[in-house]
């Protein structure tokens, strides 16, 4: 679905990406693991398109999506869900789902996934004419993840889904992601939370300093002192059973 | 002079129709402001610009004066496009978009609008030009106490009016009103929701430019067209979107009311000869006491 090939990037002269391949299968879910500056959303930035690429390229579905603009490659259902922190906390809920949808025509079908984010997120109904400002960390990374559903897309990639929740919420968000999978829309998940994004994934990269340092199936690197010493860990214990279910 | 409460209801009623086409100037200054992230120092131009084609449209052309008011929105809209994209555009290709080009941005919009008055000297001379408009059809408004307000006051205040209103249903209600909030509010997340962000901009910068146009058009029958202008209103209204809090819609509009208001009151119990001061007095006071505006919210932040 996803093949990024020897991606380099950076912002002006500074150069981040060094060099990056990976590859996404359809209908999988991978995860990206790096701490802080390590060019995890450097990454994101430039198969999104918000940043040019200085070497390599991108295909999405087939197609080459290098030189493409932001927006067309969402039309082409390659959708990134942003930080939490950046729904637009001046529109309502609803608002914010709605903008989700903007590329689509399809008015029935729009209600009707609305209808569906709203039963994946309670929630989310409850504070629908509310100012997406006012919600809780949790409920926001709701609010962005249903803003990506309602792209009706191929790929969904997340940034940093865990981002500054508690581990209660994490589960819940986890759980939520591996539902969206279950619908047929291949993931990406960029994140921090080691354990818990290994959990979910079937095959991981590790980034640092801009290249991939390792990478193999997840159940591989749950295991791997390698990964271990790159990370502390997850804050969330053995949490495999309350994902499958 | 004896104080004379009809006359001062009546200085009230001038500066509030005043005061609404400062705002709809504003509104167009602070639309393009929490869209591009830039003040736009040639706004001036657009309203003298839409001025100009409306005259031509009724005097030379003999087009009907609302049919003129929306021929002119559109040609200025158009017009402002062009510039936006042909010049301003160009700066914002050395990277980080219209937010980083900054100061490059205002000494640009400077040079635009001295550029802007000059062609307008070439294409229409320097003096005075009478916009004569037939405007018997709206009916003159009686108020209580003999005070009674010409039709091109009664037509500016309700045109402006359903102006703000168009543009408050357009933003809040559609589809492309919802984007072009979006766009305000951030574009990197805007372009991630699949929105065509370079075009929403055009269509931000061309809605501005028609709401200045709307403004020249009805100003002109009060007072008449002239190259210059655009000058003194960029200022009023300047100061109205500053009163109001730079950056917000309905503060535009309130703090146009208030310049208009202050500068009536200001010219009929100061001094009529420095009736452009108040203004600029008004703006100083609120800079004290308020410094966000009115309405303003704390400096806009971005992540």
């Amino acid at each position: 679905m996803l093949q990024i090939n020897d991606v380099h990037a950076g912002y002006g002269n500074l150069k981040i990406l060094r060099g990056i391949d990976m590859h996404v299968p359809t209908g999988g879910i991978v995860t990206l693991l790096g701490g802080n500056g390590t060019g995890k959303s450097t990454l994101l930035k430039a198969v999104s398109g918000l940043i040019p690429l200085m070497e390599g390229k991108v295909l999405f579905d087939g197609v080459n999506i290098s030189n493409m603009k932001p927006h067309e490659r969402v039309r082409l259902g390659l959708v990134q869900v942003t930080q939490a922190k950046e729904a637009y906390p001046a529109m309502t809920v609803e608002e914010n789902l709605m903008l989700g949808a903007y590329i689509r025509r399809d008015r029935t079908d729009i209600v009707a996934d609305l209808e569906r984010v709203y039963e994946m997120f309670p929630v989310l109904r409850e504070r629908r004419k509310q100012m997406s400002g006012t919600l809780s960390g949790g409920e926001v990374q709701m609010l962005v993840m249903g803003r990506g559903i309602m792209a009706k897309p191929k790929m969904l990639m997340l940034d940093e889904p865990s981002a500054a929740l508690a581990p209660k919420v994490v589960l819940e968000i986890f759980a939520n992601i591996n539902r969206i999978a279950k619908t047929g829309v291949t993931i990406l998940v960029v994140e921090q939370n080691v354990r818990m994004a290994l959990i979910l994934a079937q095959y991981g990269y590790i980034i640092r300093d801009g290249v991939i340092m390792i990478e193999g199936k997840a159940e591989q690197l749950i295991s791997d002192p390698a990964v271990k010493e790159s990370f502390l860990g997850g804050s969330v214990a053995d949490t495999s059973k309350a994902l499958t279910n | 002079m004896d104080f004379d409460y009809n006359s001062l209801l009546a200085f009230i009623i001038f500066g509030i129709t005043i005061g609404v086409v400062y705002g709809i100037v504003a509104l167009g200054i602070s639309l393009i402001y929490s869209g591009l992230d830039i003040v736009h120092f040639a706004h001036g131009e657009m309203y003298m610009f839409g001025a100009f084609f409306g005259l031509v449209l009724v005097q030379e052309l003999s087009v009907p004066y609302p049919i003129a008011l929306i021929g002119a929105m559109i040609l200025t809209a158009l017009f402002g496009m062009t510039v936006e994209r042909v010049f301003y555009r160009r700066l914002t290709r050395g990277g980080g978009g219209y937010t980083v080009a900054g100061m490059g941005m205002i000494i640009c919009g400077f040079g635009m609008s001295m550029t802007l008055v000059n062609v307008a000297y070439f294409i229409w001379g320097a003096e005075a030009e009478p916009f004569r408009a037939n405007l018997d059809y709206i009916p003159r408004l009686s108020f209580p106490g003999d005070i009674e307000v010409p039709e091109s006051y009664v037509l500016t205040a309700i045109i402006s009016v359903a102006l703000m209103a168009a543009l408050h249903y357009f933003l809040r209600y559609t589809k492309t009103g919802l984007a072009v909030r979006a766009v305000a509010h951030n574009k990197d997340i805007a372009y991630l929701m699949g929105i065509n962000v370079p075009l929403m901009i055009s269509l931000i910068f061309g809605l501005a430019c028609g709401l200045g146009a709307a403004a020249g058009v009805l100003i002109g029958p009060m007072q008449s067209v002239q190259v210059e202008m655009g000058y003194l209103m960029l200022m009023k209204a300047f100061a109205a979107a500053v009163v109001g809090g730079f950056g917000s819609l309905p503060g535009a509009i309130l703090g146009g009311i208030m310049v208009g208001v202050f500068e009536n009151l200001g010219a009929a119990y100061i001094s009529a000869s420095h009736k452009d001061i108040y203004a600029f007095l008004l703006l100083i006071l609120v800079l004290i006491f308020k410094p966000s505006g009115l309405l303003g919210v704390e400096a806009k932040v971005k992540a």
